[in-house]
Formats: C-alpha cells, sequence, structure tokens
C-alpha cells in the first residue's frame, strides 16, 4: 500500500509547528508529501517558493510551482511519477542488496526489459492511497475552481488502475482554533462523488500548513492500518484475477 | 526521488553515439521532438551512414524500457509488418549513461498541417486510414490513448502511421499517456481505461481539433468544467459545414456507442461515400424532363379519351 499526501498551497505557512518538521514525520511513517504552488498573478515570493520545495524534499516527494491552468496536470503527473519513485527506489534497494548493481541502469537492456516489466506491473496493480491536503487561506478563493477540477481529474485518473486506489480531501484551516483542518471527503475512489467541495468554506487568514499535514497523517494512521489488514486476507482473491496479469505477461523482448 | 527537473538540452547534430552494449553506432542528424521523458532524433546507422531510423534518448532508464518493452511486445502481436523496434542500449555521453532505444523512421506530417496543405477534401481517405490502423491496434490487445496531431503522420496519398507508441496501454489498464483535451475523461465522457472507445473519442477530438480549432479552443477557454460535456462539442459539429455530415459518425464517437474499431471505420467509409453521391448531378432526373414527360402522358390520355368519345 503507497501512501500520498499531496499539499496544494499558494505561499508561506504563517501559524505553528514547521510544514518541513511535519513533512519530515509524515515520510518516517512511510507517507510521501509531494507539493503543488499555485500562482496566477504576481509571485508566489522567494520564501513560499523554497518552503515548497523544502516541504517536499523532507517529505521524500516532488515539488511543482504552477498556474491554476496546469493544475490538474501537475497533480496527475506527480502522483504517477512517486508511484513510479517509489517503486523504483525499492527495486533499487532489491538490486544493490542482492546482485551489487546501482540500479536498473547497470544492468544490460535484456535483463533491464524483464525488471521493468514487473515494475510497471507493481505501478498499476499496487494500492495507493492520496489525501489532498487544500490551502484554503483567503488568497487562494480563485483558484478553488482549478483545485477541484485536478481534485476530481485526480479522482478519475486512479479509478483507471488496476490496484485498489483511493483518494480524501481535506483543506486548512480549519474552524475552531483546536481544528488545523477540515475533511471534506472520505476515502473514495469514485469521481461522481467528488461534487462540489469547497462550497461553504469560509475563507481566513491563516495558513498552518505543519499543524495541518500532522492532523492528515493521525487520519491517514487511524484509517489505512485497518485497510491493509484486510488487503492481506484477499490476496488470493487477487491472484485469481488472471486477465490483466494475462496482457501483461505478452511483453516479450 | 528528488526534485530534479527533465530539462536537457538537445545534442548537436552530427553527435555520434555508440551503444554500450551492442556497440551499433549512429549519428544524429536532426532533432524530430522534445517529450516529456526524451528527446527523437532523426538519426543514420549502418554501413557509411547510410541507413534512416528515429533514436530516441531519454533521462530515466526505467520509463525508456518500458516504452522499449511495448515497442517489442506489439512487434510480436502484430506479427508480419516490419517492426518498429530495432535497438535498445546505452550511449556514453560526457562520461554519463544515457539511456536510448532506436526505432523505425516514419516521414510524414501532422495530420493537420496535411490537411491545411493538402485541403480538407483529404478528410475521408486519412480518416479511414487512421480508423483501419486503430482496428489493427485494437485488435491485437492495445489502445494507443495519446491521439493528437503530433501522433498521427501522414504522408504521400494520405498515408496514416502512428508514431509514439510509448503512450500505448494494454486493454483493461489505465491510460498511460494522453493530451488534455482529446481525453475523454476532461470531457466527463468516461473513464480513464484503455479500451477502443477510448480512442474513438480521440479521433473524434482530432477531427474538431483539425477544423474547428479556434472554437474549440475557445470552448475549453471559456466552459466551467463542469460543464464539460460531448453535447457542447456536438453544438461545434453542427454548426462547421465539413464537420456537419459527419453529425451521427461524431455523436456516436463521443458518447462511445461504436461496438468496435471495424465499425466505426465503416461507418465512416459509407457517411463519405454517400456525400460523395449526393454532389452527383446525373443521378436525379431533371424537373423539365420530368414535366415534360408527364405533359407527352397528359396530352395522350386526352387524345385517346377525345378519340374513344367520339
Amino acid at each position: 500500500m503507497m501512501k500520498q499526501i499531496l499539499l496544494i498551497t499558494d505561499g508561506g505557512s504563517n501559524v505553528g509547528d514547521s510544514p518541513v518538521i511535519a513533512a519530515a514525520q509524515a515520510y518516517a511513517e512511510g507517507i510521501t508529501v509531494n507539493v503543488a504552488g499555485v500562482i496566477d498573478e504576481g509571485t508566489i515570493g522567494e520564501y513560499g517558493a523554497a518552503e515548497i520545495a523544502e516541504i517536499a524534499r523532507a517529505g521524500g516527494g516532488i515539488s511543482r510551482i504552477v498556474t491554476s491552468r496546469q493544475l490538474s496536470r501537475t497533480v496527475q503527473m506527480m502522483t504517477r511519477q512517486t508511484v513510479a519513485g517509489t517503486i523504483r527506489n525499492a527495486v533499487n534497494q532489491e538490486l544493490r542488496e542482492l546482485f551489487g548493481v546501482n540500479d536498473v541502469g547497470a544492468l544490460p537492456p535484456p535483463k533491464r526489459a524483464e525488471i521493468v516489466k514487473v515494475m510497471e506491473e507493481m505501478e498499476e496493480t499496487m494500492s495507493l492511497s492520496v489525501a489532498l491536503l487544500i490551502d484554503a487561506s483567503a488568497s487562494m478563493k480563485p483558484k478553488l475552481l482549478a483545485v477541484e477540477e485536478a481534485v476530481r481529474d485526480l479522482t478519475l485518473s486512479i479509478q483507471a488502475r488496476t490496484g485498489r486506489s483511493q483518494v480524501s480531501v481535506f483543506h486548512f484551516p480549519g474552524d475552531t482554533q483546536h481544528d488545523y483542518c477540515v475533511k471534506d471527503a472520505g476515502w473514495t475512489s469514485d469521481a461522481s462523488k467528488i461534487g462540489s467541495l469547497f462550497g461553504r468554506i469560509r475563507m481566513k487568514g491563516t495558513t498552518p500548513t505543519g499543524p495541518a499535514l500532522l492532523q492528515v497523517v493521525d487520519f491517514i494512521r487511524a484509517t489505512c492500518g485497518k485497510i491493509s489488514k484486510t488487503e492481506l486476507t484477499e490476496t488470493p482473491i487477487q491472484g485469481t484475477r488472471g486477465e490483466s496479469n494475462g496482457v501483461r505477461s505478452d511483453y516479450v523482448v | 526521488m528528488t526534485t530534479s527537473s527533465n530539462e536537457q538540452r538537445p545534442l548537436p547534430k552530427g553527435t555520434e553515439i555508440r551503444g554500450r552494449w551492442n556497440g551499433k553506432q549512429y549519428r544524429l542528424e536532426r532533432l524530430l521532438g522534445l517529450g516529456s521523458n526524451g528527446h527523437v532524433y532523426l538519426a543514420s546507422s549502418g554501413i557509411g551512414y547510410r541507413s534512416a531510423c528515429a533514436v530516441k534518448l531519454g533521462f530515466e532508464t526505467s520509463e525508456l524500457q518500458g516504452e522499449a518493452n511495448i515497442l517489442a511486445s506489439l512487434d510480436s502481436s502484430e506479427k508480419g509488418r516490419v517492426p518498429f523496434l530495432l535497438d535498445v542500449d546505452d550511449a556514453v555521453i560526457d562520461g554519463k549513461n544515457i539511456p536510448y532505444y532506436v526505432m523505425r523512421y516514419i516521414p510524414g506530417s501532422p495530420i493537420q498541417a496535411y490537411l491545411r496543405q493538402h485541403g480538407p477534401q483529404w478528410l475521408g481517405v486519412v480518416g479511414f486510414r487512421l480508423l483501419e490502423r486503430l482496428a489493427q491496434l485494437h485488435e491485437a490487445g492495445w489502445a494507443f490513448g495519446d491521439i493528437k496531431s503530433d501522433n498521427v503522420l501522414v504522408g504521400e496519398y494520405g498515408r496514416v502511421e502512428l508514431v509514439d507508441y510509448g503512450g500505448a496501454s494494454a486493454i483493461g489498464r489505465s491510460v498511460r499517456q494522453f493530451t488534455e483535451i482529446y481525453d475523454r475523461g476532461y470531457w466527463f465522457a468516461g473513464s480513464r481505461i484503455a479500451d477502443p472507445a477510448y480512442d474513438h473519442f480521440s479521433v473524434a477530438m482530432l477531427w474538431l481539433h483539425a477544423l474547428e480549432g479556434k472554437r474549440l479552443v475557445q470552448l475549453t477557454r471559456t466552459l466551467l468544467p463542469q460543464n464539460r460535456h460531448p453535447r457542447e462539442l456536438m453544438k461545434l459539429v453542427r454548426s462547421n459545414a465539413r464537420l456537419a455530415p459527419l453529425e451521427s459518425w461524431m455523436e456516436k464517437a463521443l458518447n462511445g456507442k461504436f461496438e468496435n474499431t471495424k465499425e466505426a471505420s465503416e461507418e465512416w467509409r459509407s457517411v463519405f461515400r454517400s456525400s460523395q453521391r449526393l454532389k452527383a448531378p446525373e443521378d436525379r432526373v431533371p424537373r423539365w424532363m420530368a414535366g415534360l414527360l408527364g405533359g407527352a402522358i397528359l396530352l395522350s390520355v386526352s387524345a385517346t379519351a377525345v378519340w374513344l368519345l367520339q
């Protein structure tokens, strides 16, 4: 089971714990953190841009700064790249330990072809949970339509995977001082269920990115542990789904 | 994983590369395209560098190998044609290993440029060729996925070839690669699971983009995301003189109503045949001739009546 948090924001945090430390904590718990910075007019500011890059580095993920028109594409691509990257890292580590080679590229092309087949099979079939954490501070208001569209688009892509995949959505700041973020949608894999998410949000000025991140980590810990347990019992059922596996086994080089 | 960007400067013309594993040599002649995960060059190989081929140099070994795997797999599932994949290897450039694979070079111009240059009267032939090619691909268990002008090359007399098979997906899997406005998910017209209908949708978008491009782009700018729907696209179809005759074909393609690609191509063919027939004037009897005949009959009937009554 791969777990990701995708943070969509437009600037620097200003309340509570450091988001960089929060992202590092998430990564330590096996959750990759990606960050999409959205700018439309003007710049994101040197501080904001540096923070975005650093959150992603601490969270083992990728960061991109884009306009709201590019957001759907970017979110989708980051998620996909992270899945591929996670598997690539795991496979390369195995290769190092078993064969003493650095990475896939050190093998001759025919061997490489075999390993890449396995990697792609995993990319398509491993289960994936992505929690989206959306900055809904006042300056984000004009961008929320684009954010909603990106969420729908990501859900659609994730839904097409063979492996079990789900998305949940949070926004921050929350309504009270003790709630740093609010859950807008629990785990779902149905794009049509992601309707108008942010209709009733009251925009506020604060940006408690760090505390909100940690709250989402808690949510993933609380909900995804159970999922991986049920998954273990279901493994044999997945194994009998021979059809989709058969397609890939046609690969011959 | 790092936040490194994939931007790499293209290699200069005339650069010679030599495979680390297979030892084959290539000379890069011209940059053909910049992709998100690599650059494609027209190259020459063999004795005296006399045979042309296309070389894709990539940034990420496993991604590039994944594409080469698809080409190899297509070569083995579509026997009886010239293979796509010719070589897979690494070049050492500035002390770094750069993975690449070599494909058959396919000359031709992108379909939109072709139609602009040769006129939209080629649409019938070009479209039929494209659908026939897709029918073969679907038959072999693959969906092309990323159909767009740059990936559909037209050569002499409307001969169509697809390029960039690296984005192809096994039917039933998720679509590996797509372009937003050609994507049926973007238009709320279905999933991103690869199937023949996914390609039918993109083909319909290809015609819309080629013949009504300005208004299509305008539509994507102005339409709210939740209002994207095939019915908006059909409005453009109906208001365009070239596309209007294709209304029923477009309607089916945009709504995933074709049983299979053979049906889509048969129907395409019959639309163009019937429009060709309508234009032929000798198929209809001119009105004056019909009037003359009517008058002659009337005259003879009345003459007979007069004669009988006498």
